[in-house]
């Protein structure tokens, strides 16, 4: 069935966070990339999250060997992070839909660079497209952010389920 | 033997990514195959085939590595963004040593600043070894031909540059004739010559074993006479450590403090942190370096220098401003045996300002914290302010005009300690802080160890137990 993700966490994901994606092979050594975007599916219970194809050809390999993935969102402006475990369901190339989902996040992400000192010059030069777009089956939620009590589940939403989200 | 595909830069090259100012990413996975993946606080190069990774948590990627060793790290050049592919293998962590206290020491400085001295801290260094280290090709679109040229290579000074700025600075500190001259003209000469701009001295009161700003250069004028407690700061944790400390990407370090900082709130620790410390110098400083002032065993004071570049200063400033320092603590330990010998004329005794306006000033003297006002302004406190309270009262009452350093050491209300008083550091602050809130009063330098107080116009002064 998987953990639901609240509205407050799905706004989270969606405001040009920073996205990294961990996944691993079959004799267990870890990949990391970053994403260029991810979009909470209906039902809140899956998520979508785009891989540029030049950088995420270890991670594609990865996922259709055993599925696992972790998926990790953070503000950068103050470290909040949240970590996403579960598996890849499903990877496919990124379509124009998601080429949308893609560009809102990379101007945002830009603008979240500029806030701390990167220059738009040069984090506009961050490969997007094309992309993978690998839809994720959420099995638990973490709480990511530096501090005590870093990595520690993240309750289910007690409301979560009714309503799907975009 | 470190792995490479193709030709990819060996690592000690690729130092502007150990810098921290970009967070680097890593992935690890448990031993039952459950991936992953975070942002790191510090990579620390050790050598050209080990990192250590800085572990304050016992976290996911720490029970990872022991359960399972391999590790991935993605690393950015701050400068073109460019992005490196790391592959570790865990060894060990670490507890003590150089390396540990050097991490420790980074990490102590963050935790002061954000006010968590003691409860956020470096629990192991983790050393890893690099089994690959390979470019990500990718990860960059390929460069607009106008909009992304390569920047105009600087023009750079060269070694002779470099060893002329310290032939300077060495001649300047040898020939000063008092300490006030040393430091000053020392530090003009790292801005001028070397492009240290924004830098400070800060000797170490005895009595209060605090630090006084002393000398400072590209912060006008009112830092004269700061303090900064020790164990506090980048400043503070040097002084106490008597260890260099460089801090690189300062907003982003702190940023990360702060996260920790609202966890610990948030698990109820809130009780044991104690209120964020102002960074002393520049608001907006992204790179600090600081040095003890060691003369043989004893901390005379420390310089800093900061810049709003966070990759300003690296390993060659480190080595560089070392010999500067130890220079500087010699030159100042000189002066302070020197100051009472009685040597020939230092400055030329100024000359009262000739029709000047006679204003009337105002000094109220607070007992309870040795606090001095003048027109109802903050002027000086502590040893500096009872040393003022003297010469004031003396000049009023008795009409002394001049004064020895012999004459204030030999006095026991001032409470200037038996060895090393500092005495001569307390009279330049004074002066200093004169200068800026009241220059129609003034410290006028007669001859080594005898000094005048002149007055422009009428004092007024009055006592009072506390404000």
């Amino acid at each position: 069935m998987g953990q639901a993700i609240s509205t407050e966490l799905a706004a989270f994901c969606h405001s040009g966070v920073s996205i990294l994606v961990g996944t691993r092979d079959r004799r267990l050594f870890a990949e990391c990339v970053r994403a260029v975007g991810a979009r909470v599916e209906r039902g809140r219970r899956e998520l979508s999250v785009f891989v540029p194809l030049a950088t995420g050809a270890v991670t594609a390999a990865n996922l259709a060997d055993n599925q696992r993935i972790a998926v990790c969102f953070t503000r950068i402006e103050d470290h909040r992070s949240i970590q996403f475990k579960g598996r890849a369901v499903a990877v496919a190339l990124a379509s124009e839909d998601d080429r949308a989902v893609i560009e809102r996040h990379r101007g945002e992400w830009t603008r979240n660079l500029a806030v701390i000192g990167m220059p738009p010059r040069l984090s506009l030069r961050q490969c997007s497209w094309p992309s993978h777009a690998i839809r994720v089956r959420v099995e638990s939620v973490f709480v990511q952010t530096p501090g005590p009590g870093a990595g520690a589940p993240l309750p289910p939403p007690a409301t979560a389920g009714r309503r799907g989200a975009s | 033997m470190i792995a490479t595909n193709g030709a990819p830069p060996p690592l000690e090259s690729l130092r502007h990514c150990f810098q921290g100012v970009v967070p680097a990413l890593i992935a690890t996975c448990s031993r039952d195959g459950e991936p992953n993946v975070t942002y790191l606080s510090q990579v620390h190069y050790v050598d050209a085939r080990h990192v250590a990774l800085s572990c304050q948590f016992f976290n996911k990627t720490r029970r990872n590595v022991e359960e399972n060793p391999y590790a991935t790290v993605v690393f950015n050049d701050p400068v073109t963004y460019e992005a490196w592919h790391l592959k570790l293998r865990f060894l060990r962590a670490e507890t003590s040593g150089p390396l540990f206290d050097t991490m420790a020491l980074r990490i102590q400085v963050i935790a002061s600043h954000t006010g968590m001295a003691g409860v956020f801290r470096l629990i192991s260094s983790d050393i890893y070894e690099v089994l690959e280290l390979a470019p990500i090709p990718g990860f960059l679109l390929p460069p607009d031909p106008l909009l992304d040229l390569a920047p105009s290579a600087q023009v750079a000074g060269g070694p002779m540059t470099e060893i002329r700025g310290l032939q300077v600075v060495s001649e300047r500190i040898s020939r000063a004739k008092d300490l006030d001259d040393l430091l000053n003209s020392t530090l003009l000469a790292l801005d001028e010559l070397l492009g240290f701009s924004h830098s400070m001295v800060l000797l170490q009161d005895e009595c209060t074993k605090r630090l006084v700003t002393i000398a400072s250069r590209g912060y006008g004028s009112g830092g004269i006479g700061a303090e900064v407690a020790e164990g506090d700061g980048s400043i503070g944790t040097v002084a106490a450590s008597r260890r260099m400390v460089r801090i690189t990407g300062v907003s982003c370090q702190l940023r990360y403090g702060r996260a920790v900082r609202g966890r610990v709130e948030e698990a109820g620790g809130a009780a044991g942190l104690a209120p964020e410390i102002p960074l002393p110098g520049l608001c907006d400083a992204q790179a600090q370096l600081s040095l003890p002032l060691l003369a043989g065993e004893r901390l005379v004071g420390v310089l800093a220098v900061e810049s709003r570049d966070p990759l300003h200063f690296d390993e060659w400033d480190e080595a560089f401003l070392q010999i500067i320092a130890n220079q500087i603590a010699l030159g100042i330990d000189r002066m302070q045996a020197a100051d009472d010998d009685g040597g020939p004329v230092a400055t030329a005794r100024a000359a009262p300002k000739a029709g000047a306006a006679a204003r009337s000033r105002s000094f109220v003297y607070y007992k309870n914290d040795d606090c001095i006002f003048v027109d109802g302004e903050y002027l000086v406190r502590n040893v500096p302010g009872r040393i003022f309270w003297k010469l004031l009262t003396r000049r009023v009452k008795d009409g002394q005009v001049e004064f020895t350093n012999r004459e204030l050491r030999l006095d026991p209300t001032l409470g200037l300690p038996p060895l090393k008083d500092n005495l001569e550091t307390r009279l330049i602050l004074l002066r200093k802080r004169l200068q800026e809130k009241c220059a129609d009063v003034r410290l006028v330098p007669v001859r080594r160890g005898r000094f005048a107080l002149e007055l422009d116009g009428p004092v007024e002064l009055s006592e009072r137990e506390s404000a």
